[in-house]
């Protein structure tokens, strides 16, 4: 408990200085060339207008930004603006600490956001909690150059094409053909939303804080054991067989032929490659006998954290309508590779003179991929203590990857410890709606 | 009053000049310490919503959850094994610098340098040195593919966090032993090598016993040290990984309070851990303390 204290500590003195009616601050977790990004637009609103001035600061991580949140919270000089990632969305919903933005700004068009990018924010009663912000979603990237080079000249679309692709590319001697990290994100609530499987009952918590984990029965499991079998086979690699030791590394320096990755890995990726190899990005993978879902939307959105005055709370909207400008949602998405999500900046893309520029191929495809047709189970993941169930995930499926244990136990262990979480959250914001 | 009050014309100056330093302690000790066993008696909402109180329910699921228990076996055979070595290489260390043989003068100085070094770069430069495919055991990788991945196997990641661990005790436990091997008086090891004793006979005879009090005092901060201090290395090495093959008691504390947001769950922890280590250094002072000789 030492760090937690001390946290409130850094806290109280970080906040001493912002005493300044109009002076608002926005914390985000992003590091690298996002962080550039942010830091452009929070200084494009402040010379754009004199009236307010938000203050952008970076925690390091989105886990580390929403741990000083909690102990500034407490501390009672937690910032105006936040930005949070995807997996804590119901524990800031039912935190208390939040104010829902369609609440205090019900004059903007929330519809005019793409309905893959509103149901993982939204309440059942379809309310905007937060202003979707960095959005990303899960993509394909090949080097298209290396694949041909053993002879592959169409992309592949699905998982058997990956792997008929894997094992031409091992023949001819390539040492790493798909990576992964085996990160929770992407190996499975991505793989479950685009094939419409469910990750727990109740739709994923959306109807209910009683929901159970259902991942160790769904077809899911069945790829998870898949990626095992390959893996052995030397098709896939871990992020820790790799030269590079992270498999974004490892496919950006040509070490690794595809991958499954974020959009927002689009931008260093693209520059990596720059007069080496040529790049593809595709919709994710899917098995073929499968129909295809929409995949969720990934990435951050910006709470605004009740127990602030007006003044702040209205520099606060101005900050937030300046994000949804087109020009700024444009300039952010190219600058990172993140995926735009409103129908309005879709359209200027489409009609700007750049539209088949690089700099926009993900948000095409990107936005193509969580507009496919959605189910009930494909809306989001609303489930308790999630980052912790994230954590229990990798734990277990690591030892599967290991050898100590088959895809199927570590799948059972998993639903047996997450389901544990979810009963220990409800009971903790017992009596406690979903909103 | 005892002499030593009347340094202090004043009473009320002592206290004064306590009060900043026992206002930290308090502040960064007591306070979170005392939270944390009120924590652990209730379900705490992360941004503090709402509370209640469970009595001992923490303590029972805490208790009866195989991870926590996996978590401290690794705890022990980590505090085990890295802590005996971390005493057992500086001590080899001094007992060689303590003699007059080549290199032992700058050996003294050079082998304190590395007390400089904070936990976390300690960690990112193992991190480096144990890496499969630049590091140390490259060479052996390459021969047999695959038998060394910290990043894959957990005995691997455990080993390395053991070797970091002892290189950063090295410098400390290697200052006290030898000022311990300093302090005994030439003369002993004199008439012993008169009596006929041979070098490893006067080590175990005569220097062993003599420095008994310098021995203990590095194994009590060890064995406490080495549960809690190993966080940085953990979190900059492994994350706990792979596979949890790394997440000791103070990791997995860390791990579900600041990145799961279960502030109960850790305080029961915590509250489990901390009475741990002092039972631990109770009983070493209970069991060894006693039967240390201090006298000369």
């Amino acid at each position: 408990m030492n760090k937690f204290t001390l946290a409130a500590v850094a806290a109280v003195m970080a906040g001493a200085g912002s005493a300044q009616a109009t002076d608002i601050e926005f914390w985000y977790g992003n590091t690298g060339n996002v962080e550039v990004a942010i830091k452009a637009q929070c200084d494009a609103f402040n010379a754009s207008q004199s009236e307010h001035k938000v203050n952008c600061v970076g925690q390091g991580s989105y886990e580390v930004s929403m741990q000083k949140a909690i102990a500034a919270y407490r501390a009672k000089n937690h910032p105006v603006l936040i930005q949070f990632f995807d997996a804590g969305t119901l524990d800031l919903m039912l935190s208390g600490a939040v104010e829902p933005v369609q609440d205090l700004m019900p004059e903007v068009k929330w519809d005019s956001y793409i309905a893959g990018a509103r149901a993982y924010y939204e309440t059942s009663k379809g309310k905007l909690f937060a202003q979707p912000y960095n959005s990303s979603t899960l993509l394909f990237y090949t080097n298209k150059t290396e694949l041909e080079k053993a002879g592959i000249t169409e992309t592949p679309t699905t998982w058997e094409g990956i792997i008929e692709a894997a094992r031409k590319l091992k023949a001819a001697g390539h040492a790493c053909p798909f990576v992964t990290d085996g990160d929770t994100w992407r190996i499975l609530e991505q793989f479950s939303a685009r094939h419409g499987l469910p990750i727990a009952t109740k739709h994923n918590g959306y109807d209910g804080l009683d929901a159970e984990y259902v991942i160790n029965s769904t077809f899911a499991a069945k790829h998870l054991a898949n990626l095992v079998e390959w893996r052995k086979e030397g098709l896939v690699r871990l992020a820790a067989d790799t030269k590079a030791g992270n498999y974004t590394a490892a496919f950006n320096a040509g070490e690794c032929a595809m991958m499954e990755q974020s959009s927002g890995s689009y931008a260093a990726a693209a520059k990596a490659f720059d007069g080496k190899y040529e790049l593809t990005v595709d919709m994710a993978p899917m098995y073929k006998d499968y129909t295809r879902h929409n995949t969720f939307v990934g990435g951050a959105s910006i709470y605004i954290m009740k127990g602030h005055d007006k003044p702040e709370i209205e520099a606060a909207k101005a900050f937030l309508d300046f994000l949804r400008k087109p020009e700024q949602q444009m300039a952010f998405t190219a600058a990172t590779g993140y995926v735009p999500v409103t129908t309005d900046v879709l359209d200027t893309i489409a009609k700007s003179p750049d539209a088949n520029s690089p700099k926009y191929a993900t948000a095409k495809v990107g936005v193509e991929s969580m507009n496919q047709p959605a189910t009930a189970d494909t809306r989001g993941i609303r489930l308790g203590f999630y980052v912790q169930f994230r954590e229990v995930f990798m734990e277990e499926t690591q030892k599967a990857f290991a050898g100590q244990q088959t895809m199927q136990v570590a799948l059972d262990n998993t639903k047996k410890r997450g389901d544990q979480l979810l009963r220990r959250f409800e009971q903790t914001y017992k009596g406690k709606q979903l909103p | 009053m005892s002499s030593e009050s009347s340094l202090f014309s004043h009473r009320w100056l002592p206290a004064l000049l306590l009060a900043p330093l026992m206002l930290l302690i308090v502040l960064f000790f007591y306070v979170p310490v005392f939270q944390a066993f009120y924590w652990s008696f209730f379900l705490e909402q992360p941004f503090g919503g709402g509370s209640e109180f469970v009595g001992l329910q923490n303590f029972q699921r805490v208790l009866s959850d195989p991870e926590f228990w996996g978590a401290t076996g690794r705890t022990v055979i980590f505090m085990l094994t890295a802590s005996s070595l971390a005493v057992i290489v500086p001590l080899m260390l001094a007992v060689a610098a303590d003699r007059k043989i080549g290199m032992s003068y700058p050996a003294r100085n050079i082998l304190v340098w590395p007390k400089g070094i904070a936990g976390a770069s300690i960690g990112v430069v193992f991190a480096f040195i144990f890496n499969p495919f630049v590091g140390l055991m490259a060479p052996l990788n390459s021969l047999f593919p695959g038998l060394w991945n910290p990043g894959i196997d957990g005995t691997d990641a455990f080993v390395t966090l053991v070797a970091a661990h002892v290189w950063s005790g090295i410098p400390f436990n290697f200052v006290i032993l030898l000022a311990g091997l300093r302090s005994i008086p030439p003369t002993m090891y004199q008439a012993a090598a008169m009596d006929g004793a041979g070098p490893w006979r006067r080590i175990f005879d005569v220097q062993l016993p003599l420095i008994m009090p310098q021995l203990f005092l590095t194994f009590v901060l060890e064995f406490t040290e080495s549960i809690t201090s190993v966080f940085a290395l953990i979190d900059t090495i492994t994350g706990g990984g792979p596979g949890g093959s790394t997440t000791l008691l103070v990791y997995k504390i860390y791990v579900d309070g600041f990145r799961g947001f279960d502030l109960s769950g850790a305080s029961t922890q915590t509250a489990i851990l901390m009475v741990f280590v002092l039972l631990l250094a109770a009983c070493q002072f209970f069991f060894l303390g006693r039967r240390i000789n201090y006298e000369r």
